[in-house]
């Protein structure tokens, strides 16, 4: 329902027009940017990959926050502000995804723990 | 109509025949007489089962052909207007068909092993039948309550609902055998592991036999990977190879495990060592297969692929799953004394055994990252109510930074002698490639916008290995399986660097008759037309690229609009050559006269095909050798 609010909102303030071209260099950098981004109401596809009205109104959205003169870092905050850490696909290193990080490196420093006990240099 | 009973009653008959088998070879066991013979009222029931399973599959294929809508896995998955060989081939295009074809493998695996096992011990051919056949009844029980494709539908519907149109596409005929082939494939490896446990029948012999089960799941695996790859490529629209998405990930991880059993299972066919740890990779190979289907057929991810969920049946196959896990785990701390070897010799450092160690090392270690990186969101979910995505990114960071050392190893550890090798003097070819590696790799860093030493340093690493293994694929025929498949895994990475550094790709929104500039070329819109197909209306657009030099390409992308069920898709129009391919496709615009129209030209996108059947051939030839 949030998002529904959300997209709405933006489909208002983006004047119900998903169709504008971009710019050359703000194509590049909305493209490098949607393929970050998980496309919420989709099954598993990027907004760059995406041709839904959401998709396309979010890469409205960026180009015109580049036109701003935004970064891309304030960008993806932006959106993480508004939808959560659902839509970015690069999880950032917190509390919540120490394991995650963590898990794969320690099972790999303890591994080779395991063999270099096992294996004999002289 | 007639069909569904015989489908449905062979099914049952193969049930009672599975619990049969079941108790007949412990009870056999048990007895355990001397004589080397098998029963032969083991061979006789193991061929009745195969054949009233096939018997059902053949069922369900003529309801399927006949479009009989009393059936109701027919109706939900068919239409009078599909072809004929999307009619065929829904079949299995369904969570129940596609469960039967499971079960058809898992019995004709079974009748496989039990006609070529002749040269093992009669006690540890009973086991492994009795651990096969607890996984066949397993998979009759959750057919038969959980997911009958023989349910009976009255009234009689006159018209199916239709098959997914983007399921209707010849790769995509052939991918889920082939990967279940794969799949089950492990189930032997994992039973017969289990039975060796218990008998301790370690010897050089059972490791042979045991190898060509692991090269065939092998080369089914990694083969299924391939066409879910391209199909996903030129069907799903995005001109991507791979996505990191769970089901994509959930393939790769059986693969990850059984590919660093294909590498152990030498060290213990030579040195009859690490018996445990092969154990626990057969063990952890099939738990993976199994979850792979659990967790696509269950729902919980949130993936493209996802066609047929059903919180019923993951629970259901979730038991199951537990259930065999625990059993394995038990017989392994249970019997793990028996191979316990109070004199296990050591791995001397440079050497062929220890070069495989750590390739299972970093096996291992790729293997927590991808499940890891799946199953990670679902338990912060649960746990936090927090969602996260995690995508290529992730995967990339973890990934990369180890390929380097990875693929280093890989360029010497295959020649090393077995249990101990000397370190000689370095050779002057090596140091003559490594230099043309440095050289190529800064070349390219040079060339590049993006600037980023890691890559640099991986393509530096690519090359090197590729350079080097090629030199001994030309040098010698020994070992052409193992030289092979290890080209090919060096042109795998460098065409997947290659082809992430030098794509292009543009993407923009336009209506007939426009025309924009995208590298030098223009690209114009020229017009749409209308085409009735079968099943499907479709449009197509004609495009017209125009270079520098003014030769013109023409592109003709296509939307589908699918009558049964009423689904649009777009089919790209990809020109495929050498170097590159290009890779055209629009998509529709709701209320507008815009599409969106997407260009992307992809550099060496042929080449990760070859290259993967490149290692699939290595396997292949692997395996030929090794039954000769």
């Amino acid at each position: 329902m949030k998002i529904i609010k959300y997209f709405l909102l933006l489909l208002i303030i983006l004047n119900f027009s998903l169709t504008k071209a971009f710019s050359n260099e703000n194509r590049i950098l909305v493209d490098k940017i949607s393929k970050n981004l998980r496309c919420l109401i989709c099954q598993g596809q990027s907004v760059y990959d995406s041709q839904s009205e959401f998709a396309l109104s979010i890469k409205l959205l960026i180009n015109e926050k580049l036109e701003k003169g935004n970064t891309e870092k304030e960008i993806y905050d932006f959106l993480k502000n508004q939808y959560g850490d659902w839509i970015v696909y690069d999880p950032k290193f917190d509390k919540k995804t120490l394991l995650l990080w963590g898990i794969p490196l320690i099972l790999f420093i303890f591994g080779g723990i395991l063999i270099f006990r096992k294996v004999f240099i002289y | 109509m007639i069909f569904n009973h015989i489908g449905y009653y062979s099914l049952v008959f193969g049930f009672f025949i599975s619990l049969y088998l079941l108790f007949f070879s412990m009870f056999l066991y048990l007895k355990g007489k001397l004589n080397n013979q098998l029963n032969l009222n083991i061979y006789y029931f193991s061929s009745l089962q195969l054949f009233l399973v096939i018997l059902s599959f053949i069922s369900l294929i003529i309801s399927f052909i006949l479009s009989d809508f009393s059936n109701e896995t027919v109706y939900y998955n068919s239409h009078t207007t599909k072809p004929l060989f999307y009619k065929i081939a829904g079949t299995w295009g369904n969570h129940e068909g596609s469960l039967l074809l499971w079960l058809l493998v898992l019995t004709l695996f079974i009748f496989i092993f039990i006609l070529k096992s002749n040269n093992q011990p009669k006690l540890y051919r009973l086991l492994s039948i009795f651990f096969q056949q607890i996984i066949i009844t397993g998979f009759f029980l959750f057919l038969l309550i959980t997911s009958n494709p023989f349910n009976y539908l009255f009234p009689i519907p006159i018209e199916g609902l239709g098959l997914n149109p983007i399921l209707q596409d010849p790769a995509l005929v052939i991918h889920p055998p082939i990967l279940y082939l794969g799949y089950v494939g492990s189930s032997i490896i994992f039973s017969s592991s289990l039975a060796a446990l218990i008998e301790n029948n370690f010897s050089k012999i059972w490791a042979k036999h045991i190898k060509n089960w692991v090269f065939v799941s092998w080369i089914f695996l990694t083969l299924g990977i391939l066409l879910g790859s391209i199909w996903a490529y030129y069907e799903l629209g995005w001109g991507g190879f791979w996505f990191w998405d769970p089901v994509e990930n959930v393939s790769l991880m059986p693969w990850f495990s059984l590919t660093a059993l294909l590498h152990t299972i030498s060290v213990l066919e030579k040195r009859q060592l690490l018996k445990s740890w092969t154990i626990i990779l057969s063990i952890s190979t099939f738990s993976l297969s199994m979850s792979g289907t659990f967790l696509v057929r269950s729902g919980i991810l949130n993936s493209v692929h996802t066609f047929a969920n059903d919180p019923e049946r993951g629970v259901f196959i979730l038991t199951f799953l537990f259930i065999l896990i625990f059993l394995a785990v038990f017989i392994f701390f249970f019997f793990s004394k028996n191979i316990v070897n109070l004199n296990e010799k050591n791995f001397y450092w440079l050497s062929k055994d220890s070069s495989i160690i750590i390739n299972n090392w970093f096996m291992m270690y790729f293997l927590s990252v991808v499940l890891i990186g799946t199953i990670y969101p679902i338990f912060l979910e649960v746990i936090t109510s927090d969602k996260i995505s995690i995508g290529p990114p992730f995967f990339n960071k973890l990934i990369v930074p180890f390929l380097i050392p990875f693929l280093l190893i890989m360029s010497f550890g295959p020649k090393l002698k077995w249990i101990k090798d000397r370190f000689n003097k370095l050779e002057l070819d090596k140091i003559f490639f490594f230099v043309i590696s440095i050289l190529i790799s800064v070349l390219i860093y040079e060339k590049l916008g993006q600037k980023n030493l890691l890559i640099t340093i991986l393509i530096f690493a690519s090359i090197y290995l590729f350079l080097i293994s090629l030199i001994e694929l030309i040098k010698s025929r020994n070992n052409l399986s193992q030289k092979l498949s290890h080209f090919g895994f060096s042109l795998l990475i460098l065409s997947i660097l290659f082809n992430g550094l030098f794509s292009k790709e543009f993407s923009s929104n336009m209506k007939i008759g426009d025309q924009i500039e995208f590298d030098n070329k223009l690209i114009k819109f020229k017009n749409v037309e209308s085409k009735k197909g079968s099943n499907y209306n479709s449009i197509i657009a004609s495009f017209v690229i125009e270079d520098e030099n003014k030769r013109i390409s023409k592109f003709f992308p296509e939307i589908r609009i699918y009558n049964q069920p009423n689904i649009m898709t777009s089919e790209a129009d990809i020109k495929t050559s050498i170097f590159q391919d290009k890779f055209f496709v629009i998509n529709f615009l709701k209320n507008e006269n815009y599409f969106n129209v997407r260009y992307q030209v992809k550099s060496f996108m042929i080449w990760i095909w070859i290259s993967t059947l490149l290692i699939v051939l290595g396997g292949l030839i692997g395996l030929v050798r090794k039954i000769k």
